[in-house]
């Protein structure tokens, strides 16, 4: 969990702790105050991991649509956007498409990403034969300051030297720990050298969209599930972490057709992928 | 400034939801207490929501008809150059340039070194740029009316050209053949496209640049444009380069993946299939 989300969280379930610890100066009123307050803190915790979940429903059940920009709709569903042009309905679905296994893995073995990465252009090239409707598939990519990266990566190396250190101090070391913190010592190595050896490191969001065509928008709507479905298995081939996306980040992902933004305003979007 | 915002709306409704909760303590009367603890409680909710979904909070007043609109602006505008598209938000004035990467190249053809290769000059454009930078692979329907009136004029080119030659005395059987082989050529083209429908696949780069003005962002979103076209082009040895005008509607108009003609002509196709 990042720092941002640490102060929104404590400082909104605060008053809920308020009201708990003076449960007695509700009366009578005292237990349903306990249920409402398990209650908030839920549905605190609901937004904060799984937003996607409410919003949509929230937005369904008030039958509330959102204009995103002259012509372009996000219905009540919060799955899609939905374009009307000369008589007919484009509907923009979108994908989240995490290449995890062609990014770099500390732990995996020599040899293997080697192999996946020589295999990914005709995997991609089957998926393109495969696919007879229009989609994209979008990388944004972002580098991250070096030096503050490099400080926070050797940090963090040092925090687990002094865990190592303290704990083959100890009478009896747990050699299952020890194992474990070396591990995560080789991990950070491993990103250390890597940074030494020139590679830039990178934040980077990645993700398929796909529009779908129909003479109304529930025509466009089906027509989108399908391609959407459809997406979702031809891009197993690659071992992607495949998810569609609903709710407020589509409403980021249609406006990062447009623009890409700089700084903390970017960083809030990796992080909240990452 | 959106995040400054963000953040004041976050502490008022946070401190007013603690602020609720605290009077709890000093009201002597329970149901008011109660009251005064559910809108402490429905405080700190809206409080956390802000961090999500603070842009809906204003749109969302003036919401008519269960529709919240964000902006009931055109979500671009396409700059007077042509080489960039200006949007204009509450973090300022952004433009963003589109860079095409013509790659022709196709694995199924390339040895397992050369596959590996071209994944890892690949993965090497993202770093070209110093700012965010979107590579996009985008497959769409091809505009057939327009590709099709393209295969006839080279259709009808070659079969002027094979006239011509046909007519020259001193011809040779190679350079006949040839203009015959071309003749077919466009011929079975025509034949194949007018069958099915025709994708495309494109790859683009996408920067974008703040600036103070519409012509200032436009201008230093271009820069970096240039800049990043040169950096492909190397590491890829291939010409890329900065898409104007109609060309970058491709990348951000839906209706331009699915050609409006083209659609009416498969869905007239379809209705007279089900018809028979």
């Amino acid at each position: 969990m990042d720092e941002e989300s640490i102060v929104y969280l404590g400082f909104s379930i605060l008053a809920v702790f308020l009201l708990l610890i003076g449960l007695s100066n509700f009366g009578v009123f005292g237990f349903l105050m306990v249920i409402l307050s398990l209650a908030t803190v839920g549905i605190i915790l609901v937004l904060n991991y799984a937003d996607f979940l409410i919003f949509p429903v929230i937005t369904k059940l008030l039958g509330i649509s959102i204009t995103l920009a002259k012509g372009n709709m996000a219905p009540k569903e919060q799955d899609r956007i939905v374009k009307y042009v000369n008589g007919l309905y484009y509907a923009t679905g979108y994908l989240t498409a995490n290449i995890y296994k062609y990014v770099f893995r500390e732990e995996a073995i020599m040899g293997e990403d080697e192999q996946a990465l020589a295999g990914a252009p005709e995997k991609w090239e089957r998926i393109i034969i495969n696919a007879d409707f229009p989609f994209k598939f979008n990388i944004i990519s972002n580098p991250k300051d070096i030096q503050k990266y490099r400080e926070d990566l050797e940090g963090r190396r040092g925090f687990l030297e002094f865990q190592m250190s303290k704990e083959s101090e100890r009478e009896a070391p747990n050699s299952m720990t020890m194992q474990a913190i070396q591990r995560k010592m080789n991990i950070l190595q491993a990103r250390i050298d890597r940074i030494s050896t020139g590679e830039l490191p990178l934040n980077s969001i990645m993700y398929v969209e796909t529009t779908a065509v129909g003479v109304s928008d529930k025509a466009a709507a089906d027509a989108l599930r399908n391609q959407l479905e459809r997406l979702e298995t031809l891009f197993s081939s690659l071992d992607l972490g495949v998810t569609r996306v609903t709710g407020r980040e589509i409403h980021t992902l249609f406006k990062l057709n447009y623009v890409l933004y700089e700084g903390a305003l970017m960083q809030k979007l990796f992080d909240s992928q990452s | 400034m959106a995040l400054k915002s963000q953040m004041l709306l976050f502490i008022v409704f946070a401190g007013a939801s603690m602020v609720c909760a605290v009077l709890t303590y000093t009201v002597g009367n329970s149901l008011l207490a109660f009251l005064l603890g559910v809108l402490a409680l429905i405080l700190a909710v809206v409080a956390f929501s802000t961090k999500y979904y603070m842009y809906l909070y204003i749109p969302a007043m003036r919401m008519k008809n269960k529709n919240i609109a964000i902006s009931s602006a055109e979500p671009y505008l396409l700059s007077p150059s042509g080489t960039s598209i200006i949007t204009s938000d509450e973090n300022g004035t952004y433009a963003s340039s589109f860079i095409t990467i013509p790659i022709y190249k196709s694995g199924t053809e390339m040895s397992d070194q050369e596959r590996l290769d071209i994944a890892r000059l690949f993965s090497r454009i993202l770093t070209v740029s110093k700012s965010t930078i979107k590579i996009s692979s985008q497959l769409y329907i091809v505009n057939k009316d327009k590709y099709i009136a393209k295969i006839r004029n080279k259709l009808d080119e070659s079969e002027s050209k094979l006239r011509s030659v046909l007519q020259q005395a001193g011809s040779g059987t190679q350079i006949t053949d040839r203009a015959k082989g071309e003749v077919t050529m466009w011929h079975n083209l025509l034949n194949n496209i007018s069958a099915s429908k025709s994708e495309a696949l494109i790859t683009y780069a996408m920067v974008s640049a703040n600036g103070g003005n519409e012509e200032e962002a436009s201008s230093i979103a271009y820069q970096h444009a240039e800049e990043v076209a040169s950096g492909i082009s190397a590491i890829l040895g291939i010409s890329a380069y900065v898409a104007d005008g109609e060309e970058i509607l491709n990348f951000i108009e839906p209706d331009r993946m699915i050609p409006v003609e083209t659609v009416n002509e498969l869905i007239h196709q379809k209705t007279v299939e089900e018809g028979i």
